[in-house]
């Protein structure tokens, strides 16, 4: 890939991350509503503190998984269809277009996912042993959300049904990515098995990055 | 006056395999340990059998209109995906039967069945998308993207019981390990045959449709589309009687 194309999707990263910086909505909105989720799950399950280290982890990934759709759902949702014909008339590429969104969304949901780790381990107190692994686990689960709702929003763009409808897209999808995130952190000190899931978190990571470079253009002439 | 369509060879094909399979599925001999609910077994796995092929065909559907933009590779991969998620649905409902009389539970959070259950909610998910865009070459490209992505999620609902050992028996078949005796084998395989002819015969009918569909959401654009300057009326002019 050229100089040309990395200079389009970091000019397109950098204006996504420009919106957050201007409007604040992960910091102000999406962090705070993802905490309260955190903080009303011991209240409906019960505050013994066994359940809670067993059922961290799982927790601090539903919520990053869910909130982290709708993250991902807004940042590609916020452009008009004017401003979508322009991003198309200027000649920007579809690839470097998707690779720039995924890039923000993902930079974006990796700094959800340590706030939302550092206050799941506060109030469930969760061991913090081979947490190691979670320098892989967090982007890698931030790089697949990002990617799979910088898709389903160009699939649903401009759709009068679109923002009900992504997340019925998104989530059920983000489901191998969920299930590699937990059951890594979960296996962790077994026979190893934690890398088989790792692998499998790289592979759905890949995938969607294949499916979104060779279906942008396609997606783009239909908005 | 209506015109009734006479049945073709394959409808035919279909209710006679669908007989067929009946009848060696209630003659095949009964499992001592799970009594007549191991019957089940016979409409559970070409169930599920179906949806994996139906989902699979409209994975190649949608890339094949990608490569081609030709709209009947889309109204394949929406007419298979239609009967996937009908198949899905039946199967996860025989399951949950099977699982009463077997387990005593209708619902186990088995990696399998819930694996299954996401699955259906993907592809309802690439029906409610179909459903919200009117324009059919729109619908077409943007479905069949959703379509490619389907298969992130069929890898591990079939590798589920391999990779967790839950409840759920491993895969039916598997040609090294065959623990089945040889009537119920048959009779299962058999099953597997004659609900394929169903799957390839109402997936011919349900793309008949979605031919008819199209042609009349082409006729009625080319008839009711509004016409540049229809808006605009003339003026008046002296009519006012000032």
């Amino acid at each position: 890939m050229s100089d040309h194309f990395w200079r389009q999707a970091l000019a397109v990263a950098r204006r996504d991350l420009d919106r957050e910086r201007h409007s604040g909505e992960v910091a102000w909105v999406t962090i705070p509503f993802g905490a309260i989720a955190l903080l009303l799950v011991p209240l409906a399950v019960g505050i013994n503190q066994d359940v809670l280290e067993r059922i961290g982890t799982g927790m601090l990934f539903v919520v990053v998984m869910l909130f982290g759709v709708l993250t991902a759902v807004r940042r590609t949702n916020i452009e008009t269809p004017a401003q979508r014909d322009a991003i198309a008339l200027l000649g920007v590429d579809p690839v470097a277009e998707f690779t720039g969104k995924s890039m923000a969304t993902a930079v974006l949901l990796l700094v959800f996912e340590v706030v939302m780790g550092a206050v799941a381990v506060a109030l469930y107190g969760l061991d913090l042993s081979g947490w190691g692994w979670m320098v892989l686990v967090m982007p890698l689960t931030a790089i697949g959300l990002a990617e799979l709702g910088t898709l389903s929003g160009a699939i649903a763009a401009s759709v009068q049904a679109g923002p009900a409808l992504v997340p019925l897209l998104v989530t059920p999808l983000a489901v191998p990515l969920l299930l590699g995130a937990t059951q890594t952190v979960e296996s962790i000190g077994g026979d190893g098995g934690n890398l088989s899931w790792l692998i499998l978190m790289v592979i759905v990571v890949l995938v969607l990055a294949i499916v979104g470079v060779i279906t942008a253009r396609p997606l783009q002439e239909t908005r | 006056m209506t015109s009734r369509r006479r049945p073709s060879w394959l409808d035919i094909a279909a209710v006679v395999a669908v007989v067929g399979a009946l009848v060696f599925a209630m003659t095949s001999p009964r499992v001592e340990a799970q009594g007549d609910s191991a019957r089940m077994l016979f409409i559970h796995v070409p169930t599920i059998w179906l949806a994996y092929l139906a989902f699979a065909v409209t994975f190649i559907a949608s890339i094949a209109y990608l490569v081609t933009k030709k709209l009947n590779w889309d109204l394949i991969a929406g007419s298979s995906a239609e009967i996937g998620v009908v198949f899905t649905t039946v199967a996860i409902i025989g399951g949950m039967i099977w699982g009463k009389a077997t387990w005593n539970v209708y619902w186990t959070w088995d990696a399998r069945l819930t694996l299954t259950a996401i699955m259906l909610f993907v592809y309802i998910g690439y029906l409610a998308l179909r459903r919200a865009i009117p324009d059919p070459e729109a619908r077409a490209r943007r479905s069949s993207v959703l379509g490619i992505l389907g298969l992130v999620q069929l890898i591990p609902v079939h590798f589920s019981v391999t990779w967790w050992r839950t409840l759920h028996q491993t895969n039916t078949f598997r040609p090294r390990d065959i623990q089945m005796d040889g009537p119920i084998l048959a009779a299962l395989l058999i099953s597997v045959a004659a609900f394929t002819v169903v799957y390839v015969a109402l997936l011919r009918h349900r793309y008949e449709l979605a031919q008819l569909d199209l042609a009349a959401h082409e006729a009625a654009a080319a008839t009711e589309g509004p016409v540049a300057g229809d808006a605009v009326s003339a003026p008046s002019i002296g009519s006012s009687g000032a």
